[in-house]
């Protein structure tokens, strides 16, 4: 083992033990009132107008159908293709499209560069491979550049993302143009499908990864760095969206007669409010149901 | 071609000391369709009086809604400062905010500040982009305080991520009237592709200084939630004068329709409880009349209730603070249950209905509950009532209030309806889920102090007068030919009485607003023909 691979394992240890620890501490969080938005995708039917079940007469005696391929229909497009931007701010999309497809087209090489890693332990060689790890890392780092650029410019120059961005907004563009530069410079390099396809297989059979190029190392160290740094920053939206789709805008679960809801807004409902205005009568015992069912403290003028 | 130059804001201009932060020109705003695109002929903009910026803090913009006193000294700053930063605290608690806790949180952690919502916002569009304005500013703000109070970690880090402000009773003050300077329409957020409701965050803002500072417009709370939790209605009224009121209109459609009406009140074991919007008695009775007329030629055994806030279905806690809301809408179950209805129908009100049929679902109360808007459908469709359409041979439009119909899914019945009795019915665009707020969402429309109607109408209405214009562009603008826009929202009519009375739409284009079971009782050919009388409209 290199001091690569250690770094290596190290990276993808932090990166999803944060990860996990984020996404845990989301769904962790108590079940909160319905806040959905409509259109709701998986309502049956209804999604194209952005209708729902409750356009019903008596709704809540009928059965619930929820076409989960509705939610799919929309969320495909939207992940790859960054649909809302593309619909809302076509400026925005000329930049972010780019910048987050190359992305995706890095990403798609390290799973074919990983496969290429398990087929090697088994002795299987598929010829085509090399060939297309290198056009499509070349394919990502191109667009990814191209948006890294376009994205920069956008941020320094446009004055409704000026003054909204802070440091970590043109640090994280730099970031993700070095990662496609470095990147680009080394596709260039003859040898890059070999070394890349060398490199996949040391990590993942724990034995000494090759020897690199400078701007190979250079085009690791960004990328390892930006893995390590993301699930401390707000691009952890990329698995966020998750919880903003599904627990928020499309949760439209009811609570009809046994529905299993209630049983887990009930702990909600048994919390202490401590909330400081006399209106809300809190008294340091008061739970939920408690203020929310007795009567109104009397009211002096609220201090203002 | 604006003349006057917008001020450009930083997010820390927000709480550098100013007389006013931000300030709209008439010729800063999105012009409108003629007649109404010369600003010469504009009725103008009444300023906020001398007196009213001695008294309150307002250094906002031009406008006061909140009226938050002066602090008489420096302590007294001091201690809302921190009354603020506890409330940040507890906004971020499961204990005290369950309720909105996670969207909060995923909205403050996650947004990328990219201003694609911005263009969505009507009011920020119409104010000429007005930085103040965008769905994105306030947001900000409460998320470089949330980093900074609320959430543990390395401050470099926290500045390095996500900026830094600074904040004092400047920035309190401003943030209190700001956060009354969006309607809760949540526009921005179907457009933001992350998921990010600035909605959402400005309804927890109005939370937080609710329920730990005591300070909210004196039009929701004192004369709002804690008049209808006290007397029964916002509106002032209790069951005897409601019940009084009720008679009179029960008269007033024998003599406008020829069918003798009458309304029921605490009919035990009725498969309807109506709960109207009680505005609705006093500002359009013709509403609940004609609400009574087709429940009762359709045989739907309905009652309405006389209990304390059993016949004011209005509840602002939704708007500002959620134990006022929980309050109210535990006590609309606990009357349904009593009189042991099948089901509560929500009158022609947006807010009532989300309040009762999506957020309070989770009060734990399993009461059924549905929009008027479905069961309208179906009695219209049912062949109950004979309608001839005819009678309802005027243009008419649509409009879509965002509670109802973005928030609840509910679009298509009153849609049914209409083009199966309005021969010219015609959408506005953009219309159903991306519709354009009226511009008097969340309690707006009752909020008449200072200079905030003019506000009001100008700023956050203007985007919807101009669909309501443009949606009768095919026919003669002028006032001869009458116009229908169908509002069937309490709050929405009132802010589209507002825009159309300064605007003197009536006279110049012949624009007038009712609901839809007006509608209906015009067309029904038992009724006696010209229930909808334009001259009393």
């Amino acid at each position: 083992m290199t001091f690569l691979n250690l770094v290596v394992y190290a990276t993808a240890i932090i990166f999803v033990v944060a990860i996990l620890a984020r996404a845990i501490r989301i769904a962790k969080m108590p079940v909160h009132v319905r806040w959905e938005l409509y259109p709701v995708p998986h309502e049956k039917g209804r999604a194209h107008y952005g209708g729902s079940r409750l356009e019903e007469v008596d709704w809540w005696t009928k059965p619930i159908e929820k076409d989960h391929l509705g939610e799919l229909k929309v969320m495909i497009p939207e992940i790859l293709f960054l649909k809302g931007v593309w619909e809302h701010n076509k400026k925005l999309w000329t930049g972010s499209f780019p910048l987050h497809f190359g992305l995706y087209l890095l990403m798609g090489n390290m799973a074919l560069l990983t496969l290429s890693a398990v087929l090697q332990i088994f002795g299987v060689e598929i010829a085509v491979l090399p060939t297309l790890i290198t056009n499509i890392a070349l394919a990502g780092c191109v667009i990814g550049a191209i948006g890294s650029v376009i994205m920069l410019g956008l941020r320094m120059f446009s004055s409704d993302l000026s003054k909204f961005s802070t440091p970590s907004h043109f640090f994280n563009i730099l970031m993700l143009g070095a990662i496609y530069v470095t990147g680009l410079v080394w596709v260039m390099d003859s040898g890059f499908a070999a070394d890349s396809m060398k490199l996949y297989s040391g990590i993942l059979t724990f034995s000494a990864t090759p020897s690199l190029s400078v701007i190979a190392y250079w085009h690791l160290g960004f990328s390892l760095f930006f893995i390590f740094y993301l699930p401390f920053t707000h691009m952890t939206h990329f698995f966020t969206k998750y919880f903003t789709y599904h627990s928020v805008r499309w949760e439209d679960e009811p609570n009809r007669p046994g529905d299993p809801i209630q049983d887990k807004i009930n702990p909600s409902l048994a919390q202490i409010v401590t909330w400081s205005a006399p209106h809300v009568g809190a008294d340091g015992k008061k739970n939920w149901v408690d203020i929310a069912t007795s009567p109104m403290p009397e009211l002096q003028k609220e201090s203002k | 071609m604006s003349l006057h130059k917008i001020k450009s804001l930083s997010i820390k201009d927000f709480s550098k000391p100013s007389a006013q932060l931000a300030h709209v020109a008439p010729e800063d705003l999105y012009p409108l369709p003629a007649p109404y695109d010369k600003l010469e002929d504009q009725p103008g903009w009444k300023q906020l009086s001398e007196d009213s910026r001695n008294k309150f803090e307002a250094t906002l913009d031009d406008t006061l809604v909140v009226n938050v006193p002066k602090p008489e000294s420096k302590e007294e700053e001091d201690r809302l400062v921190k009354l603020f930063i506890s409330g940040l605290e507890k906004l971020f608690s499961k204990e005290n905010n369950w309720t909105f806790l996670q969207p909060l949180t995923l909205s403050m952690e996650h947004c990328a500040r990219c201003q694609t919502c911005i263009d969505d916002c009507p009011i920020y569009e119409a104010s000429g982009r007005n930085d103040v304005y965008r769905p994105t500013y306030r947001s900000e703000i409460l998320r470089r305080l949330y980093y900074k109070y609320v959430k543990g970690g390395n401050s470099w880090w926290k500045k390095f991520n996500n900026g830094d402000i600074e904040l004092n009773w400047t920035l309190i003050s401003r943030l209190i009237e700001l956060s009354y300077r969006c309607t809760l329409c949540r526009r921005c957020a179907q457009s933001c592709p992350i998921g990010v409701d600035n909605g959402q965050i400005t309804h927890d803002l109005r939370k937080l200084f609710s329920s730990e500072m005591g300070i909210a417009p004196k039009d929701l709370h004192e004369k709002g939630t804690v008049q209808q939790l006290e007397v029964g209605s916002s509106t002032g009224m209790n069951s005897l004068v409601v019940k009084d009121n009720v008679e009179f209109i029960d008269e007033d459609m024998e003599e406008n329709t020829g069918i003798k009406v009458e309304s029921i009140w605490d009919k035990e074991g009725a498969d309807v409880l109506l709960l109207h919007n009680a505005g609705e008695f006093l500002a359009w009775p013709d509403n609940p009349g004609a609400f009574a007329l087709i429940l009762q030629e359709a045989g739907i055994s309905w009652t309405m209730s006389s209990e304390l806030m059993g016949y004011d279905g209005v509840n602002y806690g939704l708007f500002y603070d959620d134990v006022q809301f929980a309050r109210i809408a535990l006590k609309h179950f606990e009357i349904a249950k009593k009189l042991k209805v099948k089901k509560i129908v929500m009158g022609e009100c947006g807010h009532e209905s989300k309040a009762l049929a999506a957020i309070g679902d989770r009060l734990g109360q399993n009461i059924p509950r549905e929009a008027a808007m479905t069961l309208m459908e179906e009695i219209v469709f049912s062949g109950k009532l004979d309608l001839d359409p005819s009678r309802n041979d005027f243009p008419v439009t649509l409009h879509d209030p965002c509670n109802l119909v973005r928030s609840m899914g509910v679009v298509e019945p009153q849609r049914r309806v209409l083009r199966h009795i309005a021969p010219q019915f015609r959408e506005m665009h953009p219309h159903g889920v991306r519709n354009y707020c009226c511009g008097g969402g969340s309690g707006w429309a009752i909020m008449s102090h200072n200079n905030f109607p003019d506000w009001r109408v100008q700023v956050s209405g203007r985007k919807k007068f101009e669909q309501i214009l443009n949606a009768f562009s095919d026919v003669d603008p002028g006032p001869d030919t009458k116009k229908y826009v169908c509002a069937p929202c309490s709050n929405c009519k009132g802010q589209i009485r507002d825009i159309f009375d300064y605007y003197g739409a009536k006279q110049k284009s012949g624009l007038y607003y009712a609901g839809l079971v007006e509608l209906i009782v015009n067309a029904m050919t038992k009724v006696k023909p010209g229930f909808i009388n334009w001259d009393m409209m």
